[in-house]
């Protein structure tokens, strides 16, 4: 969590206590499990939130689609916790404290912050993560005999074990979980307590302990409030970046790509504005998308304060990921080509970015086209004279044609009857005054008059 | 100087020290303009690849895109041709029987000067640009400056076309050229280069231009009351 100041977070089940606090909330004195009041006492300046266990599960989810780049097994186990069967991808990873430490600095862009833990079995390790943080407990032979010393109050972490049947186990002075494997077996099952044994035995890996997988969404759709509205685009960036690595890690996960997303900036008071950002060609790219996005905010003017952002993104492509070459990337040079594209278009806007096409037509004016940069024209323009490099798209009345010295010519282009757009020209290469060559015609429909049309550069 | 630094200096590794009575030898040869007499004035023999070269006109329609379209022709596939903020329309058709790859051809037409600048340098610094064509009618030293660093560290050439008077306006590029017409042929003054200063204009005569290939028919049309019809393309009756 970033540093928002002093914090907390509030739940009301059985009266207003606080469940989670910021560290500088922690560091006045401020502990989960205080009243309000309490807090309140030790931190006046304390901000409550209440608790959105809503905003809870979509975080978890968010986390488990984001943790698909590293191993498709993933399962949510609620109220705050995700599993990843990471054994087989260990090596991919270079083992387990490599791919720990690698999953803690990936999780800083996203502002969240994870205590995180390894264990043979999922419940072990979820117990190792509550109590002993960065433990990374390997399989060998009685590993299980190390969490004979966790408490035994985390037996009701994740596994069925009662409030009551904990409450057995303290009263008979039970207060480790190694504790409990010494009480006898069949004594245990007669009091109601065969779950603790179910569980003890699922910790250690002695009975199966299935879970059901997570499966990333079809579609990405995340949702970021900002904690002041904002009236500048530079800070719109920095919080984008985290809906976008979001992106990136579910695109990962699906191990696709895509060439459009959508984003969204709400306003208090106002249509929200929408931000279409597309791509020249798939990417999965994080760092490319925030490039556009870039481009795009700074090319626009905020109506309103945003008080919200949203990312969405559907239809993903299917692309597999690159592997790296001995020899250079020789998509590099088309790449930088693409991205160049893209970052032209979203700035100066589509119709700045162009290239032209010529079009089999004798009309000078209608024998060109504007057309998508990289298109191969059509072959088979029509023989005509001699064309300038320039050409004018209106016409430019010439005052005085006597200054002009007539070079060649005339060519006559008469032409046009069909669509209204009918000419009779003379055309003429001209050497103008200053020793430039003109293309100018005269025409010869009333009012007449004589134009240059372009130039010979 | 003395023979014995003469000969210190011929032993010197070439490139390493530029003595100003000759061409600078840039490490990398440049790209052939087309124009054997140009190549020859050129430091590295050529247009070089990684600088801004600032050619300077007034008028336009004396070849100042023809002295450019060999570069255009022989550039890489993949690559894009850049042109910023030109003054006129590209016209096509010229431009496919110039041999230029109409489809590397990328036009941009930005909305003021800041983005004319800002899409110059992005089109230099994504690598994704074989040349780069830039008119600009104001540019300030600093703002040239920044081109000129971009071109550098890109490896990318910037052809920027600026009006005559920016001669007097001092600049980082390290190649200026006035363009001029001279009768039927392009006058190029060196008058800025890694090198002593050129003694005269080189005269360059430009393919593609309609000059060498037809001779004046009359000299006023105005007073030429029945022009003689030399080509009629485009009949009345049109193609549909």
């Amino acid at each position: 969590m970033d540093d928002a100041g002093e914090l907390a977070v509030v739940e009301h089940q059985s009266g207003a206590r606080v469940v989670a606090a910021t560290p500088s909330a922690l560091a006045r004195g401020v502990e989960p499990g205080y009243s309000v009041a309490g807090a309140l006492a030790v931190a006046p300046a304390l901000q409550l939130r209440d608790r959105n266990p809503a905003l809870e599960t979509a975080t978890l989810a968010e986390f488990a689609t984001w943790a698909g780049q590293f191993t498709p097994n993933i399962s949510i186990d609620p109220p705050d916790a995700i599993v990843l069967e990471a054994s087989t991808s260990l090596r991919l990873f270079g083992g387990v404290a490599a791919l720990a430490r690698r999953i803690r600095l990936d999780l800083i862009p996203l502002g969240l912050h994870a205590t995180l833990a390894a264990a043979p079995t999922p419940l072990a390790a979820r117990w190792l993560a509550r109590v002993r943080p960065d433990s990374l407990m390997r399989a060998s032979p009685h590993w299980w005999r190390n969490l004979d010393a966790l408490p035994v109050d985390l037996l009701a972490e994740g596994a069925e074990v009662s409030r009551a049947t904990l409450e057995l186990l303290h009263g008979i002075g039970v207060r480790r979980i190694g504790d409990v494997a010494r009480l006898p077996r069949d004594g245990l099952a007669r009091r109601q307590a065969a779950s603790v044994l179910d569980t003890l035995a699922r910790a250690r890996g002695e009975r199966p302990d299935p879970r059901p997988w997570f499966v990333p969404p079809e579609r990405f759709e995340s949702r970021l409030v900002l904690p002041a509205s904002v009236t500048s685009t530079e800070p719109l960036l920095f919080a984008a970046g985290r809906l976008f690595s979001g992106l990136a890690a579910w695109l990962a996960a699906r191990h696709a790509a895509l060439d459009r997303c959508r984003l969204c900036l709400e306003h208090d008071d106002q249509r929200e504005t929408l931000l279409e950002i597309v791509t020249g060609r798939a990417v999965r790219d994080e760092g490319r998308l925030l490039m556009l996005a870039r481009e795009h905010l700074a090319a626009l003017e905020l109506p309103a304060p945003v008080e919200a952002l949203r990312l969405s993104a559907d239809t993903p492509i299917s692309a597999p990921g690159r592997t790296q070459d001995l020899f250079g990337d020789p998509d590099a040079a088309r790449d930088g080509a693409t991205l160049l594209l893209d970052r032209l278009r979203a700035r100066l806007g589509p119709d700045a970015v162009h290239t032209v096409h010529p079009v089999s037509e004798h009309r000078p004016e209608h024998a060109w086209r504007s057309a998508e940069p990289g298109c191969r024209p059509a072959r088979g323009s029509p023989a005509c004279g001699l064309r300038p490099l320039w050409l004018m798209t209106e016409p430019r009345a010439l005052g005085s044609p006597r200054a002009l010295n007539l070079l060649s010519g005339p060519e006559r282009i008469e032409s046009g009857w069909w669509d209204g757009a009918d000419m009779r020209r003379d055309y003429y290469i001209a050497r103008a005054p200053d020793d430039g060559l003109w293309w100018v015609f005269e025409c010869l429909d009333p009012p007449g008059g004589w134009y240059v049309h372009g130039f010979f550069g | 100087m003395s023979a014995a630094a003469q000969a210190t200096l011929a032993a010197l590794p070439p490139g390493l020290v530029w003595q100003a009575d000759r061409l600078a030898h840039p490490t990398e040869a440049g790209m052939a303009t087309g124009f054997a007499a140009l190549d020859a004035q050129l430091p590295g023999g050529g247009w070089p690849r990684n600088a801004l070269i600032e050619l300077l006109a007034d008028a336009p329609g004396i070849g100042e895109l023809g002295l450019l379209l060999p570069v255009l022709r022989t550039v890489s596939a993949e690559r894009w041709i850049v042109w910023v903020a030109p003054p006129w329309l590209p016209y096509a058709p010229a431009l496919e029987a110039a041999g230029v790859p109409l489809e590397q051809l990328l036009l941009l037409e930005p909305a003021n000067h800041a983005e004319t600048l800002w899409a110059i340098r992005q089109a230099l610094a994504s690598g994704g640009s074989s040349v780069v064509l830039a008119w600009l009618t104001r540019a300030d030293t600093a703002a040239l400056r920044r081109l000129q660093l971009a071109a550098e560290a890109s490896a990318t050439p910037l052809f920027l076309f600026r009006p005559a008077t920016a001669a007097r306006q001092p600049s980082p590029a390290s190649l200026r050229l006035r363009l001029e017409a001279q009768d039927d042929r392009l006058s190029v003054d060196i008058f800025k280069r890694r090198g002593p200063g050129l003694t005269a204009p080189i005269q360059l005569s430009i393919p593609q231009r309609p000059i060498s290939a037809c001779s004046p028919v009359y000299t006023d049309a105005l007073v030429c009351t029945d022009p003689v019809r030399i080509a009629a393309t485009g009949i009345h009756t049109g193609r549909g």
